[in-house]
């Protein structure tokens, strides 16, 4: 099935969903035609014919600033085509396939177009539709309700990356619960952890002026951020070196001059190795060192017994490869680096292991300058605060506080608040209001997921698709997608190309009765007496932000994006970085107080049996996890997942190229076919994240390929409670009787 | 009798305490909603923007052992020493320099 799908074209896709008649299984549920054609870009022809929309991506979170072209008024205004804003530094005038992409969510057969009740069990896919009243009056009286018997803490919230996400968290905090998570720790908290707690804050590439870039796990030319992806291919062209140690050949690894398949959990080892040849050689910036770091000799002291013989036995890179990339990384410097990387949801120790990038990038002396890792220039906007009430009833804090020593306080821990939920301890929480985010499809053990949703009291989502997460609660609301709604102003970072400032207009109106969270969160708080949270309107909010800085509302109106043009070299100048020191940290201060390891310490991976693999995740350029699942263009080219395996691996099991396998972790089996390459270790096998929904509909997505979720055993980091989704081992077998 | 000193006793040490260790005794969630609710009626309107990013730990533990120097104190409402210690512990807690620096205020 999922091979037949990645080959089917959209004319066939359409006619065969007419067919089958796929679409009438959801048919009280998308009120839109699954015969809604997806504009096509030959229609653009006369530009007298069009008006120009300034508004900016939501495929993925670069938020890439669009210029939407659409003609028509009303009911009948369509877009004919998305295309990037030239005048965009950090978007660098582009629009990738998922930008493109962006008009196949418009008439798309998948959207959500009315409030919805569950009539079945959870999962049963039994829904009757209820009018908006009768949703946000059954939502307000099941928070009213669990707040009273279990206090406020007694509601999540959990909002995705996502503009209007922080009505969410202004919504909790206005209601009186500190459970407040997002996707952030199933994703990149370790990374920040361990940069903030080095630099004092979490730094950007300058990836365009680098000469000499060494990336371990990071994927840039298919994952993409902006403008990392675009300045690192400049950077390429222009003749800097690229290194990429990964256990599979990306396409980042195709393009670079070296590709290293490294053992997988085994970076620090490489990365300590490297400290050790750059201060035994002496090839480190003297001056510049210690008068901006604070620790080197005990650094110096921790990493002697770091050799490269003893890093080459436990990552499988050979020596002298270690000590040529040691010496190549310090005579680029400052314009080198060891990219930070994004996601480093990968091992229980991982901001120790991306303490190891930080303090090597400290020792090339690169912070701060071109080239090098850049601190954050500071660009705010006004707001319009507003005071919160206080719950004499309430827990003293949140319900994963506690349960690791350096946790973020606005983003807590899924995997950990899972946990807490399912026990009842410290305290119980029976009631979730989500927005636009997946944990069904994202979160390790799906099934672990699932269970903690059959165990709450009320469940809400507000989505623009039925997502799993969705799928499994009792109210649905639908939601604009972004290209049917207007935003507040938001701030952009972005590195050598500085930060901007865009918002998103209303280019098309939202199919049915979707209304933005906005809207939902300002209903409720008037429905539970906390409305003045929200006595503004969203233009008003719009209006009090773009007093932010002279010209903004002009420059907007005219050009679509700001960039108010901070200096972005020499920061930190005369000014003490945000540590205990005051200092870059090599020698931490304060994992040293809190009794943790001040220098990072190697912990090597488990062994992986012999009939096992380690199970890796990543994606393409056409993938933001379960987001892009059901979109009908991004389909054709990336339908469906494969699972990786290499073929000597797959001999010994008879595999053969394209056989459907089965899969098995500790938590979950799935099934998918293989897809063998040299491109990848022995001991690994890899699959693209946002495949094997379960949620049914008539897209593409549901049974298609297989979940990464289902598979991922429920590991965190020790330090942050971030995820940690690579500890997990996995078992292949040939699925017999498969067609 | 002994027991109404005792407890007595005790309450003085709790005050003196979480006046001296604002960083540990206090209440940093309160302090947020104490904060708000005192601190924000005229920082950020008619006043200086305030939020935990404006100031280091070292420079709010400071401000915490002097607030009576605090050029605006004159205009404080009504606030009980536990109340104080609060709105500084929050500050300390989220400062510039702290392990989580305030994302909003």
């Amino acid at each position: 099935m999922s091979a037949k799908h990645h080959r089917l074209s959209r004319r066939a896709f359409l006619k065969s969903a007419a067919a089958t008649g796929i679409a009438a299984v959801a048919a009280e549920v998308h009120a839109r035609g699954k015969d809604a054609p997806i504009p096509d870009a030959s229609e653009v022809t006369d530009p007298k014919a069009y008006e120009n929309v300034f508004t900016a991506c939501d495929m993925c979170f670069n938020r890439c600033a669009v210029i939407a072209r659409v003609n028509g008024e009303g009911q009948d205004r369509k877009i004919l085509k998305l295309d990037p804003n030239p005048k965009c530094s950090k978007s660098r005038g582009m629009l990738c396939a998922r930008g493109n992409a962006g008009v196949a969510l418009i008439n798309s057969p998948d959207r959500l177009t009315r409030p919805l009740l569950r009539t079945g069990p959870r999962g049963g896919n039994l829904w009757r539709p209820i009018s908006w009243e009768e949703a946000l009056d059954r939502t307000a009286q099941a928070m009213r309700e669990i707040g009273a018997r279990y206090s406020r803490c007694g509601m999540l919230f959990t909002a995705g990356a996502d503009t209007q996400s922080r009505f969410v968290h202004r919504f909790a905090e206005a209601y009186g619960s500190f459970n407040i998570t997002s996707h952030e720790s199933l994703c990149l908290l370790s990374v920040n952890r361990a940069f903030m707690d080095t630099f004092g804050e979490v730094p950007q590439v300058d990836l365009l002026h680098c000469d000499h870039i060494v990336m371990l796990g990071a994927n840039r030319f298919e994952s993409l951020v902006m403008p990392d992806s675009a300045d690192l291919m400049q950077a390429v062209r222009r003749g800097a070196k690229l290194v990429v140690l990964d256990p599979r050949c990306t396409k980042t690894a195709e393009a670079a001059a070296e590709w290293h398949a490294i053992r997988p959990g085994t970076d620090l080892a490489f990365l300590l190795a490297l400290c050790r040849v750059i201060l035994e050689e002496d090839l480190y910036d003297r001056a510049w060192i210690e008068s901006n770091t604070h620790g080197l000799e005990a650094l110096r002291a921790h990493v002697a017994s770091c050799t490269p013989a003893w890093a080459e036995q436990e990552t499988g890179i050979k020596a002298a490869h270690i000590v040529r990339a040691a010496r190549e990384l310090a005579a680029a410097a400052p314009r080198a680096v060891v990219y930070p990387g994004r996601r480093s949801s990968d091992y229980e120790d991982s901001t120790q292991i991306r303490r190891g990038f930080a303090v090597v990038n400290a020792l090339l002396a690169n912070f701060d300058r071109p080239g090098g890792l850049m601190s954050t220039p500071a660009v705010k906007l006004r707001d319009i605060p507003f005071e919160a009430p206080w719950f004499d009833d309430n827990p003293a804090d949140r319900v994963d506080a506690g349960r690791v020593p350096l946790l973020f306080n606005d983003e807590g821990s899924f995997v950990l608040t899972r946990d807490a939920v399912l026990s009842g301890q410290p305290y119980p929480v029976k009631g979730w209001f989500i927005y636009k985010t997946n944990p069904m499809g994202t979160a390790p053990d799906r099934e672990k997921t699932a269970a903690m949703m059959r165990s709450l009291d009320f469940i809400v989502s507000v989505d623009i698709m039925m997502s799993d997460t969705a799928f499994m609660s009792d109210i649905v609301l639908p939601a604009p997608c972004y290209l049917e709604r207007d935003d507040p102003l938001f701030v952009l970072q972005g590195g050598p190309a500085g930060p901007c400032i865009l918002t998103r207009n209303r280019v098309v109106p939202p199919p049915g009765e979707c209304r933005p969270v906005f809207d939902v969160v300002k209903a409720l708080a008037g429905k539970l007496d906390i409305g003045n949270a929200f006595d503004f309107t969203l233009h008003e909010l719009r209006e009090r932000q773009l007093e932010s800085f002279p010209g903004l509302k002009t420059t907007l109106e005219e050009d679509g994006v700001f960039e108010p043009s901070p200096a972005l070299y020499g920061l930190k100048k005369g000014r003490p970085y945000k540590t205990p020191s005051g200092r870059i940290e090599l020698y931490s201060t304060l994992y040293q107080q809190k009794g943790l390891d001040p220098l990072p310490v190697y912990t090597p991976p488990a062994a992986v049996p012999a009939d096992s693999f380690v199970l890796v995740a990543g994606r393409t350029a056409c993938i933001t996890q379960t987001q892009s699942q059901n979109n009908r263009l991004l389909a054709e080219f990336a339908g469906t997942n494969t699972l990786w395996i290499h073929p000597a691996a797959a001999a010994r099991l008879g595999i053969g190229n394209g056989d459907e396998v089965t899969v098995r972790s500790s938590v979950g089996t799935e099934h998918l076919r293989a897809e063998l390459t040299k491109g990848i270790r022995p001991d690994t096998v890899y699959m693209h994240s946002g495949f094997g929904a379960l949620a049914s509909g008539p897209g593409l997505a549901a049974g298609t390929g297989a979940s990464i979720a289902a598979l991922f055993e429920s590991a965190y980091d020790a330090l942050c409670g971030n995820a940690a989704l690579h500890t997990t081992r996995v078992t292949v077998q040939r699925r017999e009787g498969a067609a | 009798m002994r027991r109404a000193v005792l407890i007595s006793l005790c309450l003085l040490c709790c005050i003196l305490l979480a006046d001296l260790s604002f960083a540990v005794e206090g209440n940093t969630r309160k302090g947020k909603f104490l904060y708000r609710k005192n601190c924000r009626s005229c920082h950020g309107v008619s006043a200086s923007d305030l939020s935990p990013l404006s100031k280091t730990q070292a420079a709010w533990k400071a401000a915490a052992a002097s607030h009576e120097s605090i050029p605006c104190v004159k205009d404080w409402p009504q606030l009980s020493a536990g109340d104080r210690a609060d709105i500084f512990s929050y500050l300390y807690a989220f400062a510039a320099d702290s392990p989580t620096p305030a994302k909003c205020d």
